[in-house]
């Protein structure tokens, strides 16, 4: 059953477009991933989706809704999240508050109060930094908080937007374990967006390949493998698998 | 020598109750939105002016109080939306806009009430005497209003849900949007708040002194002269910096310089700036828009 579906998205800055004609689709507790190279436009198409960027031509509909050009308050009511690039943590703003914003969107104080909770048992380093400021944590602590806080809007999709940038091996292998606990956990489908090809590839059933703002070939995991343009950019490149 | 002195304390004090409301919205509304709204005190003036035309029209003081909050408020709505929501992106055409605005607010003000000064009769005409100290009562009103609104403007930014969602929006507006907030009818929902400010400090004002179409310049100086001094975007320091200069230009008129008391705000202004250039209390450059 298809959640979110894309279909035909050009999209771009002023003058200049970055993404021509994108489609996919998202299925009800699938993960899937957008390999390509930096600037290839992953984050404007990501940033598109959710209504940061206005598409110029093209739809977003998800769950048979009409959303295209809705602003981000929107999609997050309806559960479309995205978790930028660079975590983006309110630096000023506390854990808890970091948190609580997350949820902003919803209406259920109890459920809100139960969520953070729920997140301070599946990320025990938000627990123990609960009072302390966004900005004084570790680069891999905002991106747990960073993810936490998009979970936090109860998303049915999640967005996420190269999760493992600057991290070490070890806690790219702790966000790996992470991913792939949010359709079980949390019921949300997943949009991973990497460069880390290892990370990428061990957790999403598909995989969509860009380049120059085009989607150049897509197919389930098995298949991209085997392919010679994701060998040559790719798998006997210098990145560091994941597993 | 003394009661002298606690009353022209009390008079800088009145004075600049209404420089702080000014300082205040201009604060909320740079840091929220990035505009520098300098027609804002021509904001205030139409509220003195709405103000004067509800008391000629028969209401109380009190009322035309609330109908030139009113008046005002939505005013500011109707700029927001139909002028600066188009500047968001590049604050420098804000600025140039609200420029242009000064223009137009004086003179739409004098094609319809003429270029001459309004006045009302003091809406509190009790003077009391302690111990040799007259006090309006009416300047006691305008500090004790100003105290109370300034109080429930702060504790709605620093305390309630929809302030910590506008200080994230100030933070980084983007990310803001993809936490669920409504970043743009925010926006607007601080224009509107500090047009408020500025239609009460406009209905304070003429319940002090006359007021003409051209009252808005001085007063807009003063204010932005507070409100860099607190740290433009910084509330506390715009509240700060009034106190301090409402203590300024009561001393200086208590010592008999009243006709430099001008001349003592802004050399106070240009002091802190040149010892602490983001002013008292820290400003911030506006919210960032990456
Ligand atoms: N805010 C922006 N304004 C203008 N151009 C941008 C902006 N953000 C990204 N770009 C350009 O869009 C292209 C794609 O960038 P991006 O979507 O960030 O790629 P990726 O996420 O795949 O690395 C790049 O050429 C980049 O310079
Ligand atoms: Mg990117």
């Amino acid at each position: 059953m298809t959640l979110l579906s894309v279909r035909g998205i050009t999209t771009g800055y002023g003058p200049s477009i970055v993404n021509r004609d994108v489609s996919l689709t998202l299925g009800e507790n699938e993960i899937i991933t957008i390999l390509g190279p930096n600037g290839a436009g992953k984050s404007t198409l990501l940033r598109t989706i959710v209504g940061l960027v206005r598409p110029r031509a093209g739809s977003v509909v998800m769950d048979g809704e009409d959303l295209t050009g809705r602003t981000p308050d929107v999609m997050a009511k309806r559960g479309l999240v995205l978790v930028p690039e660079g975590r983006r943590i309110f630096a000023d703003m506390t854990v808890a508050e970091n948190l609580r914003l997350g949820a902003y969107a919803r209406r259920d104080a109890d459920g809100i109060e139960a969520d953070v909770e729920v997140m301070e048992g599946f990320f025990p380093i938000l627990a123990a930094k609960r009072q302390q400021k966004g900005g004084s944590l570790s680069g891999g602590q905002q991106q747990m908080l960073a993810i936490a806080r998009g979970l936090m809007a109860r998303p049915r999709v999640l967005l996420l937007d190269e999760p493992s940038l600057g991290l070490s091996p070890l806690l790219v292998k702790e966000i790996q374990a992470i991913i792939l606990g949010i359709g079980a956990r949390f019921g949300a489908s997943v949009l991973l967006v990497e460069q880390n090809a290892g990370l990428a590839l061990s957790v999403a059933s598909r995989g969509y390949l860009m380049q120059n703002g085009r989607i150049v070939t897509c197919g389930p995991i098995s298949e991209l493998k085997d392919m010679a343009l994701m060998r040559e950019l790719y798998l006997g490149g210098a990145t560091e698998p994941a597993s | 020598m003394l009661p002298i002195l606690i009353q022209q304390l009390l008079n800088g004090l009145s004075i600049a109750s209404v420089i702080t409301l000014i300082a205040v919205g201009v604060t909320l509304i740079f840091g929220l939105t990035g505009i520098i709204n300098f027609a804002h005190g021509e904001f205030l003036m139409i509220g003195s002016f709405v103000t004067w035309l509800a008391v000629q029209a028969g209401t109380g003081f009190v009322p035309a109080l609330v109908i030139a909050i009113l008046a005002v408020a939505l005013m500011g709505l109707v700029l927001e939306r139909g002028l600066f929501r188009f500047t968001l992106t590049r604050p420098t055409n804000g600025f140039i806009v609200s420029l242009g605005l000064i223009v137009v607010l004086q003179h739409v003000v004098i094609l319809f009430f003429g270029p001459n000064q309004k006045s009302i009769p003091r809406p509190l005409a009790g003077v009391w005497d302690v111990g040799g100290v007259r006090i309006a009562s009416v300047r006691v009103m305008v500090i004790l209003v100003t105290i109370a609104v300034v109080a429930m403007t702060f504790v709605m930014i620093t305390r309630s849900r929809y302030g910590r969602a506008l200080r994230a929006a100030v933070e980084d507006r983007d990310t803001a949007a993809l936490m669920g907030i409504p970043v743009r009818r925010y926006i607007t929902g601080v224009f509107v708040l500090g047009s408020a400010l500025a239609g009460l400090g406009g209905a304070l004002l003429i319940a002090l002194f006359p007021v003409t179409p051209f009252t808005g310049g001085t007063m807009v100086m003063k204010g932005f002269a507070v409100a860099l001094m607190g740290g433009l975007g910084n509330l506390t320091g715009a509240v700060v910096a009034g106190l301090i200069l409402g203590i300024v230009e009561g001393f200086s008129a208590g010592y008999g310089f009243s006709e430099w008391t001008d001349a003592y705000s802004f050399g106070l202004m240009i002091l802190v700036l040149l010892v602490r250039p983001n002013g008292l209390f820290g400003g911030t450059s506006g919210p960032k828009m990456a």
